[in-house]
């Protein structure tokens, strides 16, 4: 029986000075860190150089050039060169609401800024917006027939980038709503930060969105 | 002999300016410790094959004490942990994919009531959750618990618990039995709200585990 409750008790003890250990701040696993080593200089000059090579690799996967930045939760966008900020502009990003498709049980529009890397794909300048089915539908009115009837012009500011599968960084005339979730996906900013975006960034510059 | 020397100086030159601007790839890194640079390694190698694909990742720093989400080697966000607990992680070595994202109440659309204008924000995200992933590996997030006493009981309870656990399999067995990861992580309520806005199904996560003293 001592067998059992000596190492029972002594781990129990251990268990509480581990607990008060860490709530100084200090993290203590339980037994599951990896193991100190020992080893000879070259063994350690051999795993030194292995290090520096991997940390080499992974450098040159970083972009080079500069990059769009797009922070859905905080709705700020920069562009950004390594790690110099070359711009920090309030957005407007993807609402997350649902809508449903009419005549479709299960189909619906949910309306996130999709996450991932893209690349600017086109750069326009006036552009004009092509309202989709879901702008007819969220305001009620009927899906027209003809294409004229769904070109609104004004609404996206001088410049729009689009960055694939209709998806655009363009202007709003919504400005106080900029710093909120707000858009059906799109990604908004004023004026001024829109001329900076369009200047600062060419086609295939790639933009990051979390 | 002008010419040789020239050329090594600027060969040298060239070297000492690439050692320079090597940035910096994993802070608290003691590269006199064998153990740290082979944990370094397995890191780099597969964050190497995530950072080649164009979607963003996530790095649990248990060294630095940070969640990271990267993208291409990049560092798009940095989420300071305030404290954390880990078991078995001697098998948390590979890339480990989140299966589902925290739930979102998602707010619908009504046309006959005009454009819903109260979208979803980072307020409307858990603070508390659980992250699952494949290979098995859990993921607790738990809001600080500063001035919330009842809060740092339950999680020193739960995580006292799973140690007697496996001490207790452990005394019975005489072995200790595999045990799939676990790590429970301590952030602001903010930044655990930024998490589980940021996450998203099937992204892939990775874990720089410390080395013992």
């Amino acid at each position: 029986m001592n067998r059992i409750a000596i190492p029972l008790w002594t781990g129990l003890i251990g268990l509480l000075l581990l607990t008060l250990a860490q709530s100084s701040g200090f993290p203590v696993t339980s037994a599951s860190t990896t193991q100190p080593a020992s080893i000879d200089s070259a063994a350690l000059h051999a795993l030194q150089a292995r290090y520096k090579s991997l940390a080499r690799q992974l450098t040159h996967l970083m972009p080079a050039q500069p990059y769009i930045l797009v922070d859905t939760a905080r709705n700020h966008l920069y562009i950004k060169r390594r790690d110099q900020v070359m711009l920090d502009a309030l957005a407007s990003t993807g609402s997350g609401s649902i809508l449903d498709r009419p005549g479709e049980t299960r189909g619906q529009w949910i309306f996130d800024t999709p996450r991932g890397e893209f690349a600017v794909q086109t750069k326009l300048i006036n552009p004009v917006w092509v309202k989709p089915d879901w702008a007819f539908i969220e305001e009620g009115q009927e899906i027209p027939k003809s294409q004229a009837d769904r070109i609104e012009p004004g609404v996206l500011g001088e410049y729009a980038l689009g960055f694939g599968k209709g998806y655009f960084i363009h202007g709003t005339l919504y400005t106080r709503l900029l710093g909120k979730n707000v858009t059906h996906g799109c990604i908004r900013l004023n004026d001024d930060d829109l001329k900076s975006v369009y200047r600062l960034a060419r086609v295939g510059t790639p933009i990051m969105i979390f | 002999m002008r010419i040789f020397f020239a050329v090594a100086i600027i060969l040298l030159s060239l070297s000492s300016f690439s050692w320079a601007t090597e940035p910096e790839i994993l802070p608290h890194l003691d590269s006199t410790d064998p153990a740290a640079l082979q944990e370094g390694i397995r890191l780099l190698d597969e964050e190497i094959k995530l950072a080649a694909r164009p979607q963003p990742y996530v790095v649990i720093d248990l060294v630095d004490n940070a969640v990271l989400i990267k993208g291409r080697g990049v560092e798009l966000h940095r989420l300071p942990v305030e404290q954390w607990s880990a078991s078995h992680l001697t098998e948390a070595t590979m890339t480990f994919r989140l299966q589902e994202r925290p739930p979102v109440t998602r707010r619908k659309i009504d046309p006959a009531a005009g454009t819903d204008r109260s979208p979803i924000s980072l307020d409307d995200m858990p603070t508390e959750f659980t992250l699952q992933f494949s290979p098995a590996l859990t993921v607790i997030i738990q809001p600080s618990m500063k001035r919330q006493p009842w809060r740092w009981i339950a999680f020193k309870g739960r995580e006292w618990w799973t140690r007697v656990k496996d001490w207790s399999l452990a005394l019975a067995t005489g072995s200790v039995p595999p045990s799939a990861p676990s790590v429970s992580l301590i952030l602001a309520s903010d930044h655990a709200q930024s998490l589980a806005w940021s996450v998203t199904d099937s992204m892939p996560f990775l874990i720089r585990r410390p080395t013992l003293p």
